[in-house]
């Protein structure tokens, strides 16, 4: 399923799947008793499970002291944030230049998105998820 | 009607760009392809907080599953 002509969630959600599932070899996998689509719709199920479970907290999660400040602190001043943790340790170019794209990004309607925001939201939550990348020498 | 069509789609390419150096410089692990699918998400309403939470969770997945094919291999 290819990711641009998918428009619906659960289109989406399965591109996602189909994006992580790149580089698992199923030739030697499908003589076993787990195939592509088996793992597939596992992988789906996983995924409807992590989504709804968040949905739920959301409805039970009351006002909790110390949350609310972060949870309403707009995302460009989250990216801004791990910029002064950057500088702090010492990595004082990927600071400037995190900042510098920040300023690069458009607000609102004219970055051509409605969503702007809730992307930088998802990627601060993502921040430093990643394996570092491996030095060159 | 063309010309406002072309401008906004220049201007997602560039948001586009700009969202991808900073996914980057945050070291998040999306590419193009899994960035541009959130982004959409995002667009239909998806919490990010929880799909930040689907894509760990597909991560650590397809992860064990690597990690039994080369125990396996």
């Amino acid at each position: 399923m290819k990711a641009s002509s998918s428009s619906s969630i659960t289109e989406l959600l399965g591109a996602l799947c189909d994006c992580s599932l790149s580089g698992v070899s199923w030739k030697r996998r499908s003589l076993g008793t787990v195939s592509r689509e088996s793992f597939r719709r596992t992988l789906k199920k996983r995924v409807y499970g992590a989504l709804l479970s968040k949905l739920f907290q959301d409805g039970t999660k009351g006002p909790v002291p110390g949350q609310s400040a972060a949870a309403n602190t707009p995302p460009r001043n989250k990216v801004l944030m791990i910029c002064f943790d950057l500088r702090v340790a010492g990595c004082r170019e990927e600071a400037e230049r995190l900042e510098g794209q920040l300023e690069r990004l458009p607000e609102g309607t004219s970055s051509g998105l409605q969503e702007v925001d809730a992307v930088l939201e998802l990627l601060v939550h993502l921040a430093g998820s990643a394996p570092p990348a491996p030095s060159s020498f | 009607m063309a010309s406002a069509a072309n401008a906004n789609l220049n201007a997602v390419r560039e948001t586009m760009d700009v969202l991808l150096e900073i996914s980057r410089l945050l070291n998040t692990g999306l590419d193009m392809e899994s960035l541009s699918i959130c982004v959409r998400l995002c667009e239909q309403g998806i919490n990010p907080e929880a799909l930040s939470a689907v894509i760990k969770e597909l991560r650590k997945t397809s992860e064990s599953l690597k990690a039994s094919e080369n125990s396996t291999s």
